[in-house]
């Protein structure tokens, strides 16, 4: 982030550890006011984590995270005023019906737009005199994100906000983001489903056993990585030598996958002695970037979430 | 049936918390009630003189049951140990069944293990198998007590089967609750009532005149019945026998044919809104936790009644001041009168409210394991001012129960002409105040430390200083030994004089231990289940 923009999240050589294990190491991450900033990272890569020390409900092994220039830890009761968190799996009060615990949350907070909760309650199909002990995951996820989207606070924490919802509700959840995003709020948005990441954020970061590997705009991390080109050839798909910067693998009949780094030359070279039917190439979905960032050497990845 | 065996195994291992502590607790009563009686009277006119007047006040059966004899080791051991140890039973059998039962069904694992190969019966007699693993266990625990405390094999065994014999029928009374209940929540609270009355009915059957035939209506009155030491009656056994095998059976068929995960009754799913006690955490806490403190306060007042009703029957003629000075031994005081006889059940009430602070202390533990506190911490909630909301219903509702219980010891006394001031007698519930505010502290500062296992330290330590309490001095600790649990610190009101400075102190102490509870927990990490 460059200099002089006021960040909403700063965190600076953030660190936790929990007994010997390593669970966030060292994170430097900036995220500005308006961005829907998206976070990922397989189960247990440190994302509930950092989450959590970003909410001062955990406390950091060494470094220092900001919310609005507050410190996470010492200053969280006057930053929470500022944030809306929905977590993976909402804790809420089983004795307590769907209408009570919005309104119960809202007072909590001091604040909320009751005109834009009754459009949510309405957007989300959420029934309001059913008891939090009566309804699924799903459901319980609906009531959550209905008052935090509700509070209009400058910052959403989101982690995993979908995991239960069914697809026509996922379609609402994008709505009213795109919503918070219009009117300036910033999203923090953790996720491993990288079509939801794909439709909402201008950038990303990607996290990996505790460490950011990766974070950039889309663009900027296509850019860095591979092409894809599905070549299906008119017999039994030839053997070809060996390129640097390019990976074979077969993908169904007659047909072989490339992902190429960096030029094509050299594979259209190769390919040009062969007998081609289609040749289809594209960019690769968040979904590929994700795998190249964890095939292989996944054994290591077990972190605590 | 590998499978059955191991969700049997399993239930076990759930539940090796508590079956542990009461075994400990079992063996270790049953160990120094005969060693203390030899202790305290060693010849048979001190006996002689014990049994004509402390064995045969009425007030004292409501803990005790009535005694069949008093002059010898084991009989007296018999009449000590049975009669309470019978209660600790009861309330063993239904918690046990309740959570082999429900709590697996609530948690949603019964659904994981029924999903698979396991027939329903199977894994009904699977509970019922570490239920009665449970019981064996409290079994070897008392009788092994017995037998270190010198008490012979045989009859011990006996005694101790007669106790435990308690544990099928409430566990049948718990299996038949979690058919009924929509949830364990209110499996228990059936079970607890219907334990409650058993209680009740064997408390009038021993201490009210012409209302003997009531012992048969009850295990506990069973228990009694079967008169170890002094007349042994082994058919009444077939009672128990008789009565858990009908109420398990029916559980079992109930359980057969239900939808998993719900009861007979029908569970409320939905409910118009009530915007009261939303404002805040402290008071949606105060919304979860009322109907538990409804039941603590009524609980405690409807004891303090009864014991306010039979405080007539006390009476000092014939008691020798030596006898007096070996009561005192046992914890006893000036007990000969209807205000010594309260002041010394009111422990009673320093007890209840202690034990209540450790569960207002784990009832927070549990919003921070079920996730709820980081729900609200994630809003802006102040870390301490959540919890000191939270010792402040704990303070709130011992002040309650303890108040209520003076007025309605009063009110009972009074309805049978006993006359104590009422003043006096809001001083003795005023009394249990700085014990049970002591206690709350340090479990407050036990779970901001250690939360996990802050709760249960708690109540391990009001039961480890409320029985040393009991058995120190008769054992012959020295003084200053036997002072340092709180339990001994309380001035026996209203026979005698409130004691302001020891008052203070445990006040103060209770005081320091929140506050290092309120820092310590707000610079720990939360910590989930």
């Amino acid at each position: 982030m460059g200099a002089g923009v006021a960040a909403v999240i700063a965190t600076e050589g953030l660190t936790k550890r929990y007994g010997d294990t390593l669970a966030l190491d060292s994170l430097d991450l900036s995220v500005a006011q308006g961005e829907v900033y998206g976070y990922l990272g397989p189960n247990g890569s440190g994302k509930t984590t950092t989450i959590r020390l970003l909410l001062g409900l955990h406390r950091p092994s060494a470094g220092r995270a900001e919310l609005f220039g507050l410190d996470s830890w010492r200053d969280a009761v006057l930053a929470h005023r500022r944030v809306a968190y929905v977590a993976g799996e909402p804790s809420l009060w089983p004795a307590l019906t769907a209408a009570e615990t919005l309104e119960f949350l809202a007072r909590v907070r001091g604040g909320v737009d009751p005109v834009y909760r009754e459009v949510l309650v309405e957007r989300f199909a959420l029934e309001s005199s059913k008891k939090i002990r009566a309804l699924s995951k799903g459901n319980r996820q609906k009531v959550a994100l209905v008052a935090a989207l509700s509070s209009r606070a400058d910052l959403l924490i989101l982690d995993e906000p979908t995991s239960g919802l069914d697809p026509l509700m996922e379609v609402a959840f994008r709505d009213s983001v795109l919503e918070a995003k219009e009117r300036g709020q910033t999203v923090f948005l953790s996720s491993h489903i990288l079509s939801e990441v794909e439709a909402l954020c201008d950038r990303v970061g990607i996290l990996r056993a505790g460490r950011l590997v990766d974070s950039g705009t889309l663009a900027q991390l296509r850019h860095l990585r591979a092409q894809v080109i599905d070549v299906t050839f008119a017999g039994a798909p030839p053997s070809l030598e060996p390129l640097s910067g390019v990976t074979v693998a077969p993908n169904g009949h007659n047909t072989l996958r490339f992902e190429v780094t960096g030029a094509v030359e050299g594979l259209l070279a190769a390919l040009g002695r062969h007998r081609i039917v289609t040749l289809r190439s594209r960019e690769p979905s968040l979904e590929e970037i994700f795998l190249h960032h964890y095939d292989g050497s996944s054994g290591d990845v077990h972190a605590p979430g | 049936m590998r499978p059955a065996r191991a969700l049997a195994a399993r239930a076990v291992r759930d539940a090796r918390v508590r079956t542990i502590s009461f075994a400990y607790l079992f063996a270790a009563y049953s160990y120094i009630q005969p060693v203390g009686y030899r202790h305290a009277y060693p010849t048979r006119a001190s006996r002689l003189g014990f049994a004509t007047s402390f064995g045969e006040n009425r007030a004292l059966r409501l803990f005790y049951g009535e005694p069949h004899d008093l002059l010898s080791v084991s009989g007296y051991s018999a009449w000590r140990v049975g009669g309470t140890l019978a209660i600790a039973t009861a309330v063993f059998g239904l918690l046990a069944a309740v959570r082999a039962m429900r709590a697996e069904e609530d948690s949603g694992r019964m659904e994981l293990v029924l999903a698979g190969a396991l027939p329903r019966r199977s894994a009904y007699l699977a509970a019922l198998a570490a239920i009665g693993a449970g019981a064996v266990i409290l079994w070897i625990a008392e009788l092994a007590g017995f037998v270190l405390g010198g008490l012979p094999l045989g009859g011990s065994a006996y005694l101790a089967l007669a106790t435990v014999s308690v544990v099928p029928v409430c566990a049948g009374v718990g299996a038949l609750a979690c058919q009924f209940a929509p949830s364990r929540r209110v499996a228990l609270e059936l079970g607890g009532a219907a334990v409650a009355l058993l209680f009740a009915a064997r408390v009038i059957a021993d201490t009210a005149s012409g209302f003997g035939w009531l012992r048969w209506a009850t295990p506990l009155g069973w228990a009694e019945e079967l008169r170890p030491f002094a007349d042994p009656r082994p058919l009444v056994l077939a009672l128990p026998a008789v009565a858990s095998a009908a109420l398990l059976f029916a559980a079992g068929r109930i359980a057969a044919r239900r939808d998993i995960g719900t009861g007979l009754l029908p569970a409320r799913e939905s409910a118009r809104p009530r915007l009261a006690l939303l404002g805040s955490p402290t008071a949606q806490a105060l919304r979860g936790q009322r109907a538990s403190l409804i039941v603590w306060t009524a609980g405690a007042g409807a004891f303090a009644l009864i014991l306010g009703v039979i405080s007539n029957s006390i009476s000092s003629a014939g008691i020798s001041k030596s006898l007096q000075r070996e009561l005192a031994k046992l914890g006893a005081g000036s007990i000969a009168t209807p205000a010594g006889y309260i002041a010394f059940v009111f422990i009673f009430f320093v007890l209840a409210a202690s034990l209540l602070g450790c569960a207002q202390v784990s009832a927070a533990r549990h919003e921070e394991a079920d996730g709820q506190l980081e729900t609200l911490l994630a809003l802006p909630v102040d870390r301490r001012r959540w919890l000191s909301g939270r010792l402040g219903i704990a303070a709130g509702a011992a002040v309650a129960v303890s108040l209520s219980a003076g007025m309605l010891a009063w009110a009972g006394a009074a309805s049978q002409g006993v006359h104590l001031s009422a003043a006096r007698m809001l001083e003795a519930g005023a009394n249990c105040l700085p014990a049970a505010l002591l206690f709350l502290g340090v479990a407050a500062l036990a779970y901001a430390l250690v939360p996990r296992a802050g709760a249960a330290l708690a109540y391990g330590l009001v039961a480890a200083a409320f029985l040393w309490q009991l058995v120190g001095s008769l054992l012959g600790a020295p003084r200053w030994l036997v002072d340092l649990t709180p339990f001994a610190n309380v001035a026996a009101v209203p026979a005698q004089h409130f004691r302001a400075p020891a008052a203070a102190i445990m006040v103060a102490i209770g005081a320091l231990a929140a506050a290092a509870a309120l820092e310590a927990f707000r610079r720990r990490d939360t910590v989930g289940a």
